[in-house]
């Protein structure tokens, strides 16, 4: 689905332009614009709340990249995402609160970006560890295997142990000040929105980049058939523990970047709910495209909160409906992945190609 | 040695509830090879509405039997509305369209019912402990177990000897050939779906039993993934088996490894145990070992 559609009788004529970022000027023009509504725009316009509504989408664009990842470009379906993105947060919060910082990096306010690298990259050897079994089953089974990451994960070693060190009980909390990239403290949603757009921007980037690359072929070769991607000559655990290293990885920055945004670190953010959550995000936006993943986070976050607006005026002669609001979220869902997945199981992504296509060729169609 | 005496026998008890919700899982796969993450909530569901009954002061038994024909009007309901569309569709689609499920069955029930731990009240059975020997066990537990035994057997029979049980067989073994025999698949399908909501809530009944009501009992429906698993995911007596299992597992981790990993490692350790079953035997005990060409 990520051909793009040239002018009838335009051909490119060099590998170069055939590879090339942008293949039209149009394209170069309407990114060029995305990132100008994106970085400018947005910031100077929104309220408090459409940004707090922007970083949620951010948080879960993060979240969700590692999924798609897995499940649409390597079809090793993961249910435990949560897990990795937990072990991104609480790697990084720990850092800040326990590791003993250089005054000087303090002071220039790297603790914090180091912090999340090193988070990232221990989320990811966490996911590798996870998906060793990936070498010996498939399908189903994987499904369990990542299932019982969540629950090792979170239920157990975060919830038991990890939460205990530092004696502070449940929940981390991060005092105000410490989280601070170079001179900026971040600490309100405006500075947390720039930090979210540039994260998913370079992540987004990095794994697009990635996906056009020898291991990017490799994953989308072992997605439609591992069999035959062996015989290739496709070292296929290698790349799949690389999927799983790269998921991990972009989950351990979303976790690290989400502590910025939350009061207190707690296992509650991490729950089973989560990991399914992402994979209804994917699927909904679209499996097996990036563009997906942003679609569905962008559909399944603005929806959710106009069902809390719509919710409000009820409250009044349903009281209960606003009270057990998580519960009447969950429900809804759970319906709307159901019903994706009977009527539209090509996802929102589909729908977008569909639209491009019809006025690429507009108004003189092939057909 | 007494502890594992007593770890024994109540895993062995716990593990006839699991048994009988594996079976209903089972019996979907096997079915119409639907690979149901909900079982969870469909105990939820069937421990829930036969509280509600029980509360408005109806008689156990029969407040179960009336959970037992909601569950299977939900079955039905179920898989008409939702699964019926999904046949033949890739199996992640239709793992996620019961991951749907389950999250809306579950809000449904926190919405209607709440979050607080309900238990039967009076208790159904009473609070005495037996002593069998050295052993003490508690009645919760025996007549569950019980409970559960005489359903497995009411199951297996019904499979073995009545015409729509051989019908079900036959469709799991050879849908194809049980079509062309005159088996009607769509029935099939929804009385497997029936059994297994059935099913489920008596296991979510005697589960709330032994410890009250809440959603955390949902989460005990899930131990039927590393049952079935154990089992192989198409064999009904792998399901019985790998259910008595992972009760047993559980409750002797609970006694043994609790002193040195404080904390939920009987919650963890069927899991645990699971995955590193799966690397070594990825089809179960009993289950169909697939082989897989280009």
């Amino acid at each position: 689905m990520s051909t793009t559609w040239l002018p009838c009788g335009d051909y490119h004529q060099s590998y170069r332009e055939d590879h090339a970022w942008f293949q039209t000027r149009f394209i170069k023009g309407k990114m060029i614009l995305l990132g100008l509504v994106l970085f400018i725009f947005i910031p100077l316009m929104g309220e408090t709340y459409s940004l707090s509504v922007c970083n949620q989408i951010g948080y879960t664009v993060l979240g969700a990249l590692g999924v798609q990842l897995l499940i649409g470009f390597c079809g090793q379906v993961t249910l435990g995402h949560a897990a990795f993105i937990a072990v991104g947060a609480y790697t990084s919060t720990l850092l800040i609160l326990e590791f003993p910082w250089p005054q000087f990096i303090l002071d220039i306010g790297l603790a914090y970006p180091i912090s999340i690298f090193i988070a990232a990259v221990t989320a990811g050897l966490w996911s590798v560890l996870f998906g060793l079994p990936s070498a010996r089953v498939k399908g189903f089974y994987l499904i369990l295997t990542t299932m019982a990451a969540q629950f090792i994960t979170v239920e157990f070693i975060i919830t038991q142990y990890v939460s205990q060190i530092g004696g502070r009980g449940q929940a981390f909390s991060l005092p105000p000040g410490t989280i601070k990239i170079g001179p900026w403290v971040i600490d309100s949603d405006l500075k947390v929105y720039y930090m979210m757009i540039v994260l998913t921007s370079l992540c987004i980037i990095g794994l697009a980049n990635l996906l056009r690359s020898r291991a990017g072929r490799a994953w989308v070769a072992i997605r439609d058939n591992d069999i035959s991607a062996e015989v290739m000559g496709i070292n296929v655990i290698k790349y799949k523990l690389l999927a799983f290293f790269v998921a991990g990885f972009i989950g351990g920055v979303a976790g690290a970047f989400w502590i910025s945004n939350l009061a207190a670190i707690s296992p509650e953010h991490f729950q089973w709910f989560w990991s399914l959550w992402l994979v209804g995000v994917i699927l909904i936006g679209g499996v097996g495209s990036i563009h997906g993943a942003v679609f569905g986070s962008i559909f399944m976050v603005v929806v959710m909160e106009l069902l809390q607006l719509a919710v409000i005026p009820l409250a009044d002669e349903y009281p209960k409906l606003l009270m057990d609001f998580l519960f009447v979220k969950e429900a809804a869902f759970g319906l709307a992945i159901c019903v994706f997945m009977i009527f539209e199981p090509y996802g929102l992504a589909y729908r977008w190609w569909q639209v491009k296509n019809y006025f690429n060729l507009w108004p003189f169609s092939y057909r | 040695m007494e502890l594992l005496l007593m770890a024994l026998t109540t895993g062995i008890m716990v593990g006839g509830i699991y048994a009988l919700v594996a079976l209903g899982w089972v019996l979907i796969y096997k079915c119409s090879g639907v690979l149901n993450l909900a079982m969870g909530e469909l105990t939820l569901i069937g421990a829930y509405v036969s509280l509600s009954f029980y509360s408005m002061g109806i008689p156990f038994l029969l407040s179960l039997l009336f959970s037992l024909i909601i569950g299977l009007v939900l079955g039905i309901l179920t898989e008409r509305i939702f699964l019926d569309r999904l046949i033949g569709e890739p199996v992640l689609t239709v793992i996620m369209v019961t991951v749907g499920l389950s999250f809306f069955f579950k809000g449904t029930v926190e919405f209607i019912w709440g979050v607080d731990t309900r238990t039967f009240d009076p208790p159904v059975f009473s609070m005495e402990p037996m002593r069998i020997g050295p052993l003490i066990i508690g009645k919760v537990y025996l007549w569950s177990f019980l409970a559960a035994l005489i359903l497995l057997v009411a199951f297996v029979s019904f499979f073995k000897y009545t015409r729509w049980g051989l019908a079900m067989q036959a469709t799991a073994d050879d849908e194809m050939a049980a079509l062309s025999l005159g088996v009607s698949a769509r029935f099939v399908y929804a009385a497997a779906w029936a059994i297994a909501f059935m099913a489920a809530g008596v296991g979510g009944t005697l589960l709330g039993n032994i410890n009250g009501l809440n959603i955390s009992v949902g989460y005990l429906g899930l131990l039927v993934l590393p049952a079935v698993v154990l089992g192989g995911l198409n064999s009904v007596p792998g399901a019985i088996v790998g259910g008595v299992i992972i009760g047993v597992l559980e409750n002797l981790s609970g006694a043994y490894l609790d002193k040195y990993f404080p904390g939920g490692i009987k919650e963890i350790a069927p899991f645990v145990f699971m995955t590193v079953f799966l690397l070594f035997k990825p089809y179960g005990l009993w289950g169909w070992e697939r082989i897989e060409r280009v």
